[in-house]
């Protein structure tokens, strides 16, 4: 049998969730060490992790998003800024002083201490586009850990509360077990961090 | 039930259960290409004479190469260490675990050193940390409640940072487990009540939470009907084989239950206080459990109505209307706790305030309420329970649990 007849079949590249992924996770990984600073929960959570601790959220397989391809020839400063995301990566990582900071989308030359991978696209897609909530997707499988697991759950509940501050409500019920209610987040408190999170984050 | 749009079951372990399943174990293991075995056990196992009971079933078919009998209770990582250090120095190229959960986690810690080399177990802590095949493990459960022959996670303490660690990984799955009923036959009432307790929390969580399929399902559900019909009368009758191999069967079964579908709040809350308190896991285990489906009734009625089949049979099930199942459920655990109270002769606790230490003090102190209810944010299976489970919520479950009242909604 003459194989070569036989083109290898390419999967599709799938440009529109690779994208709107991309923005996601650019998304909340901006937003998550502002809402450290500005909401109690948020920053007691973060307390929780050692200093000096780097962890990613990342879709499988790991590969460069093909628009910003040439990211890789940057150097990491620029790439650290997360201003040109490349592969759907989220890297954040606590200081010795205990501040979280956003890296961007560059792995390169970083240790993560905790690793969460979401095992394809179509699966980060299932949760990105709130079909079913974070903890859902962990009980599908739809993600694996690596590390240790009781900083993976610090992780899940700080995702948890920055959804709420980022979302719309109809939106974020699907996100969450459980949409705050009055008594834990009033919202009052939800709309001025809501604004303050979004300014502070696309802006500075 | 509804089918999950995704789910990952695996259960490799090769199972014996029988009266006589012990003298098969040389002949596993042959198959193998082991022939030199250490032993790991705990001192408790060792003086009710099991150990030398699996000797004499091994018979001279196997030359064992160490016994390592210095396991305790609440298991850590140099305890590990120290078992993987005789292990290379005795040249063992297998392992037989003879105890409980603290047993069986323990030697799967020493295969992964003993196996991956290094000094310590520290190296391996995590997900994703076990990439290759272990040494053969084969496991005698001498408890009727762990399910940890079957499961792939080993649960091992750090007294520095006094945390538990985790480590699972499907090598960590055993290759035999050997349920042979003379194992459980010197177990004490009250460690029988507590241990099977644990196996019908199992078995109720996989049945619940969030990562249910149907392949634990039907696993759970006859370790839930297997537990229902034979604890009480095994604590009554404690010379009863068959209901001991029930028992463990059930053990077995709801250990695959949960392996595959995660557990929720109700370890949540048992692994917490087992951390901080040092309470027996079964103990937790049976008060908390009620507790656990009350407060989930609000998102899982109709899945918890479910195990009025299984729990108190087809005649009672049918009896009762459909709306009344879940209740009925939770005040028939809350009455087989009442029922093993009595039994043991008030050896069982059924609350948080009557579980006591070997030296009469109370293990749970009220005031420690507040601090085990913060500690819950660190443990994984609060992620695959049903309802949200935060702090501000367990610290009432944990005060209702302590006094012994219902939740109530």
């Amino acid at each position: 049998m003459n194989t070569s007849r036989y083109p290898e079949i390419k999967p599709g590249q799938k440009w529109i969730k690779r994208f709107y992924l991309a923005i996601m996770l650019w998304t909340v990984g901006k937003a998550i060490p502002v809402a450290a600073k500005v909401d109690k929960e948020v920053k007691k959570e973060i307390d929780k992790l050692p200093n000096n601790f780097t962890l990613r959220l990342m879709v499988l397989p790991e590969r460069a998003f093909p628009p910003f391809f040439y990211a890789k020839m940057l150097p990491a400063f620029v790439a650290d800024k997360g201003l040109l995301p490349y592969g759907l990566q989220m890297i954040l990582h606590k200081d010795k002083e205990g501040k979280l900071h956003y890296q961007g989308a560059d792995p390169r030359g970083k240790k993560f201490d905790l690793s969460m991978a979401f095992k394809s696209l179509e699966a980060a897609m299932m949760v990105f586009t709130f079909r079913e909530s974070s903890p859902t997707g962990y009980a599908h499988d739809r993600f694996v850990v690596e590390g240790y697991l009781p900083n993976a759950t610090i992780f899940m509940r700080v995702l948890d509360i920055v959804q709420v501050y980022l979302l719309p409500k109809l939106i974020a019920r699907l996100a969450v077990k459980r949409y705050p209610s009055w008594s834990e987040m009033s919202p009052l408190k939800k709309h001025i961090n809501r604004i303050i999170i979004y300014v502070r984050a696309f802006t500075f | 039930m509804l089918l999950p749009s995704f789910y990952d079951f695996c259960c490799r372990v090769r199972t014996l259960s029988g009266i006589n399943a012990l003298e098969q174990i040389p002949m596993q293991l042959g198959r193998m290409h082991a022939s030199h075995p250490m032993i790991v056990s705990d001192k408790g196992v060792g003086a009710a004479g099991l150990i030398d009971k699996v000797i004499q079933a091994l018979g001279d078919g196997l030359k064992i190469g160490a016994v390592y009998d210095q396991v305790p209770v609440d298991s850590d990582y140099k305890v590990v260490d120290d078992a993987a250090k005789v292990y290379r120095r005795n040249g063992c190229d297998a392992i037989i675990a003879i105890g409980g959960g603290s047993v069986i986690d323990t030697a799967k810690g020493v295969n992964i050193v003993a196996s991956l080399g290094g000094d310590t177990l520290l190296a391996y802590e995590g997900f994703g940390a076990v990439k290759h095949p272990l040494r053969p493990l084969v496991v005698v459960p001498t408890t009727a409640g762990t399910g940890s022959e079957m499961t792939l996670v080993a649960v091992i303490a750090d007294p520095d940072r006094k945390i538990k660690m985790l480590f699972p990984s499907y090598f960590l799955l055993p290759d035999l487990a050997v349920i042979d009923p003379r194992m459980t036959l010197t177990l004490p009432d009250f460690l029988t009540a507590s241990t099977a307790m644990d196996a019908m929390t199992h078995a109720c969580e996989a049945y619940f939470c969030l990562e249910k399929n149907p392949l634990s399902d039907s696993f759970a559900l006859r370790a839930i009907q297997l537990i229902s019909q034979n604890l009480l009368n095994v604590v009554k009758t404690p010379g009863d084989l068959h209901g001991r191999l029930a028992l463990a069967n059930a053990s077995a079964m709801a250990g695959i239950a949960f392996s595959n579908s995660m557990v929720g709040m109700v370890h949540n809350l048992g692994h917490t206080v087992g951390a901080l308190c040092h309470v027996p896991h079964g103990v937790a285990m049976s008060i908390f459990l009620p507790y656990g489906l009350e407060y989930n009734l609000g998102k899982s009625a109709d899945v918890i109505g479910e195990l009025l089949f299984p729990l108190a049979g087809p005649e009672a099930f049918h009896a009762t209307p459909k709306k009344e199942r879940p209740a009925k459920v939770i005040a028939h655990l809350r009455q087989m706790n009442e029922a093993l109270h009595a039994a043991t002769q008030g050896k069982h606790p059924r609350c948080l305030k009557e579980i006591t230490g070997r030296d009469g003090a109370q293990l749970v102190p009220r005031t420690l309420l507040p601090v085990i209810a913060e500690a819950i944010m660190l443990d994984g299976a609060r992620l695959t329970n049903p309802e949200e489970f935060l702090p501000a919520d367990a610290l009432p479950v944990l005060e209702r649990a302590w006094e012994g009242m219902p939740l109530g909604h």
